[in-house]
């Protein structure tokens, strides 16, 4: 599983989210820009060791899996 | 927004062996499109909706899911799982 996952990265970011408050949701704010087929942008974020990740990092070496998380230490 | 530092806690608790990733400058989440408004109480507040994106080796998307599905995680490894395989043939 390990190979096959290569790189699992988990953004943790953002405060709590109450359930509730997703209904607020603004429309006018965009959908996820991206689609399936296109190139990923490029990012440099910090990990928790303090060391830059870069996407292009993994580029020819390793498939990426990004699960992007509001608040990891939340079940929610 | 979780720092670094509470990413490391939280590495350490769950004992997970990839990286846990910050993004301070929400950067990354403008350029995907996934930082949204809330309006809570009269003002506006940012942060991520949830996602699930696969990137092949090439930096090519493969899968993308977003909100309550992407808090399963089985679709997109299972997505990981049939490209290493695809990969492996060639």
């Amino acid at each position: 599983m390990k190979r096959v996952l290569a790189a699992c990265l988990v953004f943790a970011m953002a405060p709590a989210l109450p359930s509730a408050l997703a209904q607020n949701q603004k429309p006018d704010v965009a959908k996820l820009s991206l689609k399936v087929g296109d190139a990923a942008p490029d990012f440099t974020l910090l990990s928790d060791q303090w060391k830059t990740v870069k996407l292009s990092d993994y580029h020819g070496k390793k498939n990426v899996f990004l699960a992007i998380y509001v608040l990891a230490f939340t079940g929610g | 927004m979780d720092s670094p530092a509470a990413n490391a806690a939280f590495a350490k608790q769950i004992n997970v062996k990839f990286p846990l990733l910050s993004d301070m400058n929400k950067k990354m989440m403008k350029d995907y499109g996934i930082l949204k408004g809330y309006d809570v109480q009269n003002e506006t507040y940012q942060w991520a909706q949830r996602a699930n994106i696969v990137i092949d080796k090439n930096g090519i998307i493969q899968h993308i899911e977003e909100g309550d599905s992407a808090v399963d995680p089985n679709t997109a490894m299972s997505v990981c799982t049939d490209l290493h395989k695809k990969q492996a043939a060639k």
